[in-house]
């Protein structure tokens, strides 16, 4: 049974990803709170401004996206924040411990040692005083953004409340700002990200979602019957993303106390990761040489995606994700291409199930990861049912090991990399992930299963892409990724030495992200557990 | 004292069984299970594969070793159910993959012990856990960096490795390169190298690290 | 012998305490200090053991209360649990653990009630056996194979996936040549050395050339 949820008092970044509405163009800040009367203040006067998940569909067939804002704005604290804003003591310590602690405290759990550790981290989280307040700005073009940046600053009091600087750009400059953008060709945005991957291809679909319920085939969890229609998925429970909802374990997740506090939010993680372009595609250089199938196979199998975003498991040769890309393509342009309402819906019809083929599969005709490598990321970070080994019947649910480890991914790519591909530099991904449990959730996806290969029965292997590969005894990247080879040939399987990492961390922090009830609650200082 | 030895996790859980009748039910539940005809039960555990070695032991009374006159004896209403574990990973990480995974294996294991709350929903099976686990004050494990995954796979490691020495004796280079090949497929899952365990506990590291700089000495 | 799983053997044995240390602090709080001492890893007085593969030592002083409706009780004594999976025999386990671990021994059972009786590898293994409880059920999930199997096992799963790595698109001959040299250096059949090193928590020492 699903739930009705209140969407007016869920902030909206939770229920939607804004870049699939246009919203190409995000700016993130953060400030510090000095004075709780001040800070409390400020929220009261950004409350009329902050987006819900209310549906942007008004009634009637000739009135479309009526509701549909021009910029989005959701406001997230840390624990440190909700201390300064005055949540009571009581209050607090029914936070996580996790949560509690922040993202810095977290870094041997997170592998962010070496060149992520928090020593090269933007200034504004290095600071001994860390990060209260986090606001996000969702527009479709940059002057939208700095108009609804300036109207927010001009909210902030002179004193009580500062807006942080210390976020590094390519310039060298530091801003008080974290600007992220849909990488754009030819003036139209895409969904690629710096190492050339479709990225945001895959999130969760959970019980009061969202109105298209065809988004379950492959968001969902699996239920052992055909992967690719949508009687192989179900809804996730709404407790794994929403407090206050019954989750996959029959029981409401734990939450902070008054529940008025906890329920219909969540929690937000905030990742600065650099990429190294530069190594990545000497990398693919290098080594796709070498590789049957070349740099783009050896690119899909690091990924379990072509770059076109085509899962290897459904399309294992170039050629047939290549030709699903283009109808894809096609049937995208026959929409607007249509002449009749009829021919539209056909159409729309045509490429949704088209778009559904991004998602509808599963692992358990390639357990032996004979076209999807058991190491490669997508696999890695959400391995629907591929951890039942093939034992149909082992676990309670086919993706049973999986249905609780699931994240919803919010992120853009920050910074240039089409002018020079190189390593130094700002560009990357402003990665965001919401979960009702940071640490069941996102923390465990990082460190069990991507900075760690035990689950996949992989010894101590990393994730090729994210994974925080190791040096040797002389200092050089020593990653390692076995690539599977097709059983029928006589071809072994591929060796990748020398991974070096792609990926650094620059920053971030842990945020809880209030529904408006608590937004309100906090902002008028009347959070009271008694 | 540590639970934690590298990779390897000592969980000691002592629960409370219900009298002698139920107790014998219990252990009619484990004789059962270790027969071929339910050994598909284990399925489950064994697809986890996250567990070393695993042990239920349920003693009574007068199990409780009496060794003279002078030591009374267990003068005990229930009977208890003594668990020991090594497994993988840490219990607040690996709670969620049991309680998901095997609720009705691990449901019939403990079966009604007193207080067993099942294990779903997942807060109050932890909880339950939490509260009636024993700490390790020494825990040895022959290989701290070796999941149950790393060992069983070393054993397909080395049992292949030796059979294509035999084989390959007398092959020339071509043949040796051809059965080489097919060596490497068939050991394409083995071949992940390891290392130390990741930090799934800060409080662990913690306590390693003192230790490191203290140089404790032999009892 | 539910005891045991094909070749691995689970010992468990419930060791009474004494109700006096003859000191100022309990049997059970001297011994839990002492264990808490003891070296881990490759140092710790069990890695010189042949054949044990996990061991435990913790001290039980009562049992738990599951709080209202359920019954409250306790123990009469407190005890020392000493839980060992093998591989092979008990016998000869425990004579192994009383050659290489003998101060150890002594040290942990020094206030078991009768251990004071016991003075060689004979008297332990006997004291040891009558303070051993039943198991119901053993489950294993790894191997049954010698300790030193395993280990060498283990060595040879690390050293030749670096080989694999390394011998990447060789030709036949050079490869043959090679792999040669390597079976040369990691003597498979032999699993005194080289091979890793019982207890060790590092790549650094792990092996035994």
């Amino acid at each position: 049974m699903a739930p009705v949820l209140d969407l007016h008092d869920i902030q909206g970044n939770i229920i939607k990803a804004y870049p699939r509405f246009g919203f190409c163009c995000s700016r993130n800040f953060f400030f510090r709170v000095s004075d709780g009367d001040a800070g409390r203040a400020f929220l009261s006067a950004l409350i009329p401004t902050v987006t819900t998940a209310a549906p942007w569909v008004s009634g009637g067939a000739a009135v479309v996206d009526s509701k549909r804002p021009k910029i989005t704005t959701n406001v997230a604290f840390t624990f440190e924040g909700l201390k300064r804003l005055g949540v009571p003591q009581a209050s607090l310590q029914t936070f996580p411990e996790e949560f509690a602690m922040g993202m810095t405290a977290r870094r041997d759990i997170l592998g962010d040692d070496g060149p992520s550790a928090p020593t090269s981290w933007d200034p504004i989280w290095r600071s001994a005083d860390p990060v209260h307040i986090f606001i996000s700005i969702n527009a479709s073009n940059q002057a939208a953004l700095e108009q609804r940046y300036q109207e927010i600053l001009a909210l902030s009091p002179k004193s009580g409340l500062n807006l942080l600087s210390g976020h590094r750009t390519a310039s060298g400059v530091e801003l008080p700002y974290q600007d992220s953008s849909a990488i754009f060709d030819n003036g139209e945005a895409t969904s690629r990200e710096h190492f050339g991957y479709t990225d945001g291809v895959s999130n969760p679909y959970f019980k009061g979602a969202g109105t298209d319920s065809s988004n379950v085939i492959g968001g969902g969890k699996a239920t052992g019957k055909d992967a690719r229609t949508a009687a192989g998925w179900a809804p996730l429970e709404t407790g794994e993303f929403l407090l206050g909802h019954k989750d996959e374990a029959f029981e409401y997740p734990e939450a902070p106390i008054p529940n008025l506090l906890g329920d219909n939010g969540t929690y937000l993680v905030y990742r600065k990761l650099h990429q190294n372009v530069g190594s990545f595609d000497a990398y693919l250089a290098r080594v796709g040489a070498e590789f049957p199938g070349g740099s783009e196979a050896l690119a899909a199998k690091f990924a379990g995606r072509w770059r076109n975003g085509a899962p290897l498991t459904s399309f294992p040769t170039e050629q047939k994700a290549n030709e699903f890309s283009a109808r894809w393509a096609s049937a995208k342009l026959a929409i607007g291409q249509a002449k009749t309402q009829a021919e539209r819906e056909a159409a729309k019809r045509r490429f949704s199930a088209l778009n559904t083929e991004f998602v509808a599969f599963d692992y358990t005709d390639d357990i032996e990861g004979t076209r999807c490598p058991v190491s490669a990321h997508a696999r890695r970070s959400n391995p629907r049912s591929a951890l039942e080994f093939g034992n149909k019947g082992a676990f309670a649910g086919p993706s049973s090991l999986s249905d609780r480890r699931r994240i919803l991914r919010r992120g853009l790519p920050y910074g240039d990399s089409q002018s020079e591909r190189k390593d130094d530099g700002e560009h990357g991904i402003i990665f965001m992930a919401l979960c009702a449990s940071i640490r069941r959730q996102f923390e465990f996806v990082q460190q069990q299963w991507l900075n760690y290969g035990n689950d996949f029965r992989l010894g101590n292997d990393k994730d090729p892409l994210l994974g925080n590969q190791e040096l040797d005894e002389q200092g050089n990247a020593d990653g390692r990724m076995v690539i599977e080879s097709d059983p029928s040939s006589p071809t072994p399987p591929f060796f990748c030495a020398k991974l070096p990492r792609f990926v650094e961390t620059r920053g971030g922090d842990y945020f809880f992200v209030p529904s408006l009830t608590a937004l309100r609650m906090i902002a008028h200082g009347i959070v009271d557990p008694t | 004292m540590s639970n934690l030895a590298g990779k390897a996790n000592a969980m000691t859980l002592i629960t409370p069984i219900d009298g002698p009748v139920m107790a014998l039910i219990n252990k009619t539940i484990f004789f059962f299970l270790g027969t071929k005809l339910f050994s598909s039960k284990l399925k489950g555990l064994l697809t986890l594969s996250m567990i070393h070695y695993a042990r239920w032991v349920i003693v009574s009374a007068r199990d409780f070793p009496r060794l003279s006159q002078s030591q009374p004896a267990e003068d005990l209403d229930y009977s208890y159910m003594l668990f020991f574990s090594n497994f993988n990973g840490s219990w607040a990480q690996y709670v969620d993959s049991f309680s998901a995974a095997i609720p009705d294996g691990l449901d019939g294991l403990w079966w009604r012990n007193v207080g067993w709350p099942k294990s779903v929903p997942e807060q109050p099976f932890h909880r339950y856990v939490t509260d009636n686990q024993l700490w390790t004050s020494h825990y040895y494990s022959a290989y701290p960096m070796a999941a149950s995954n790393d060992v069983k796979s070393a054993k397909n490691v080395k049992d292949k490795l030796r059979q294509f020495i035999r084989d390959s004796e007398r092959d020339d280079s071509d043949a040796f390169l051809t059965r080489y090949n097919r060596l490497l497929k068939s050991l394409h899952h083995d071949l992940g190298q390891m290392a130390p365990t990741p930090i799934v506990s800060l409080a662990a590291q913690a306590v390693e690290e003192r230790r490191r700089t203290d140089g404790r000495a032999n009892a | 012998m539910a005891n045991e799983n094909g070749n691995a053997y689970a010992l468990t044995t419930l060791c009474p305490l004494l109700e006096v240390s003859g000191e100022d602090t309990s049997p059970a709080a001297l011994i839990r200090d002492r264990l808490h001492r003891v070296n881990t890893g490759a140092s710790s007085p069990m890695a010189k053991v042949p054949n044990v593969y996990f061991c435990r030592f913790l001290i039980l002083d009562d049992v738990i209360y599951e709080s209202k409706p359920h019954r409250l009780e306790h123990l009469q004594s407190q005890y020392l649990v000493f839980e060992a999976s093998l591989h092979g025999q008990l016998a000869p386990y425990l004579q192994g653990m009383w050659e290489q671990a003998q101060p150890f021994v002594r040290s942990m059972w020094q206030f078991c009630v009768g251990f004071s009786e016991v003075n060689d590898a004979a008297s332990f293994t006997a004291y040891i056996q009558k303070c051993q409880v039943e198991t119901t059920f053993f489950f294993n999930g790894s191997t049954d194979e010698p300790l030193a199997e395993q280990l060498k096992s283990l060595y040879l799963k690390q050293e030749f996936s670096k080989f694999a790595y390394a011998h990447q698109g060789w030709s036949g001959k050079d490869l043959q040549v090679a792999f040669e040299d390597f079976i040369a250096r990691v003597e498979p059949a032999n699993l005194a050395r080289p091979t890793w090193r019982a207890g060790a928590t590092d790549l650094k020492g792990v092996v035994i050339p």
